[in-house]
């Protein structure tokens, strides 16, 4: 609606019969501008290829040390499962003694395996496992004690150290016996990476932000000439930083695709080198790569960088640029 | 229509580039703003489209007092202005159709309706046949009608024109005015500043001269007055 003259239809949404019509309007006229900012990016190939550069190395370095971490994690958490809980138990308990601590303990909602090693069978697997062989004949009785081996239902080291404490009051039990300091430190380790991945991420992701808002700033200045005369015949700023918000936005997908095309390549390329070690070590480990979650999270992260940088370039470079 | 009450304008470090000028375009006028350069013509055009304010005294349209405009009502107020400047201010990388359409996008219009009214606006200017054209390609002649189209494409009720034949030959302009003429005799208010006083001599229209800010004359000019 016209300000200076009353009834006079300014615009095409004056003239447009409905609020649907408005609105497709709207849609329409916003993908014009999206792909001609597009085509805008692709006439100073140089720019945008720098700028995209540097978002995506900046966005590939956190990416990998995550994926770096959730493997780690991954083989720690492998780790964690099998730790288990020694019971040592007290020389004089009886199997029926042992029969029933068993069932109890079964019984236990923390617990969630029990196996009994009897002193007998320990025994045969030391004569064995030892080299003392024929030495151990000697001996008149058994000085080993049968063994419960309890796996813990959760696998936290807290919730172990918990359940080792209620076990060690237990009446049968000479001994509990749980090893998890190591596992705790590689937890404190493992957290102290993470925050130092943030860190580095967060650092990375202000230079990529800087880099974005330069590039829109000299697009802006490019188009001085351009702007000046659109707001001459009437554009108001808004309108006038669409494109340039666009063109962030694009900045920010190409940005991220790079960084997963980049990260997808490495794992891809060290996968030959860990599947070696793995083989030497006979274990089981699959590398982690990006899950669609995360490379949605990746991309709206970039997306959000490119419109994030763009915006502030825009908002303080357009309203600087008056018509004289 | 369009109304000046003492209007005064004075730059930081003390140039006053108008002094109390008052003076009222009716509706449906056409009148011409003469003076030497540095008279006070453009920046009496920059006070009518909001690229300045006025130092004191009132600039009003249509019983619209322009002080009371905020910032971010500009761009609404320079849609009802038509402007037209003497270096045309075409986008060079845009085709001719673009830069007329130029308005007409800025308010939303799309597809056809948009192409009608452009079309309409390079007939007007006689133009039609250049629409694909990029500016670089146009003579100066062509060039200013084409920044006319694009002043006119959406129906303003108020056209500005600073020095619109300022690079341009004594017949071309001629031709330019002809379509000024044209325009008002379809009901725009028409202002024209110009220092081309033996051709605004010959078009026999109310003339307003300024110098170094004051309105020094107000009515028809005769062609001595040119001499």
């Amino acid at each position: 609606m016209s300000i200076l003259f009353n009834g006079r239809a300014s615009g095409a949404s004056d003239s447009a019969p409905g609020l649907v019509q408005k609105f497709l309007m709207g849609i329409v006229s916003h993908m014009r501008q999206s792909v001609s900012s597009l085509g805008e990016l692709w006439r100073s190939p140089v720019w945008t290829f720098v700028t995209i550069a540097v978002l995506g190395i900046s966005m590939t370095l956190p990416a990998t040390l995550h994926v770096l971490v959730k493997n780690l994690q991954q083989v720690s958490s492998s780790y964690d499962q099998s730790f288990e809980i020694s019971l040592f138990l007290k020389n004089d308990v009886t199997e029926t003694d042992i029969a029933t601590l068993v069932t109890l303990l079964q019984g236990d909602k923390d617990v969630a395996k029990v196996r009994l090693i009897d002193k007998t069978a320990a025994m045969a697997e030391f004569k064995q496992e030892s080299g003392f062989g024929e030495a151990i004949s000697f001996l008149d009785q058994n000085p080993l004690p049968d063994v419960l081996l309890v796996t813990p239902a959760q696998s936290q080291p807290a919730a172990a150290e918990a359940l080792l404490n209620k076990l060690q009051k237990e009446r049968f039990v000479e001994l509990a016996k749980l090893d998890i300091s190591w596992l705790e430190r590689l937890a404190a380790i493992m957290s102290l990476v993470q925050q130092v991945v943030y860190t580095i991420a967060a650092l990375l992701l202000c230079g990529a932000l800087l880099v974005i808002g330069n590039t829109i700033r000299l697009l802006i200045m490019d188009k001085k000439a351009e702007i000046e005369v659109m707001k001459l015949v009437g554009a108001t700023d808004s309108f006038i930083q669409r494109p340039f918000l666009y063109t962030g936005i694009w900045l920010g997908v190409f940005g991220g695709f790079l960084a997963f095309l980049v990260i997808e390549l490495m794992l891809y390329w060290l996968r030959g080198a860990i599947a070696n070690v793995t083989q030497l070590y006979q274990s089981g480990f699959v590398l982690n790569v990006l899950t669609l979650q995360e490379f949605g999270l990746l991309m709206a992260i970039a997306v959000s960088l490119g419109l994030v940088g763009s915006y502030l370039a825009v908002r303080s470079h357009i309203k600087a640029i008056e018509p004289c | 229509m369009l109304r000046f009450e003492q209007v005064s304008k004075s730059y930081p470090g003390g140039f006053v580039a108008l002094d109390r000028v008052s003076f009222e375009l009716q509706k449906g006028e056409m009148a011409f703003l003469t003076g030497h350069s540095g008279a006070g013509k453009s920046t009496m055009l920059k006070l009518i489209s909001l690229i300045e304010r006025p130092s004191a005294g009132r600039v009003v349209i249509n019983g619209i007092d322009l002080s009371g405009i905020r910032s971010g009502q500009i761009p609404y107020v320079r849609r009802d202005i038509g402007m037209i400047f003497q270096d045309h201010r075409l986008l060079m990388n845009h085709t001719v159709f673009d830069n007329v359409a130029l308005p007409l996008v800025i308010e939303g219009f799309t597809g056809r309706d948009m192409a009608r009214r452009v079309h309409a606006a390079l007939d007007q200017v006689g133009l039609l046949d250049k629409a694909r054209c990029l500016p670089a390609t146009l003579s100066g002649g062509e060039a200013q009608r084409v920044g006319i189209a694009r002043a006119v494409v959406n129906k303003p009720p108020l056209l500005l024109a600073d020095e619109p034949t300022g690079n341009l030959d004594p017949d071309l302009s001629k031709d330019i005015m002809r379509v000024f003429e044209a325009f008002n005799q379809a009901g725009v208010s028409v202002l024209v500043a110009s220092h081309d006083l033996s051709l605004i001599a010959r078009m026999r229209y109310r003339t307003m001269t300024l110098k170094s800010g004051k309105m020094i004359n107000d009515g028809l000019l005769h062609s001595e007055d040119a001499e």
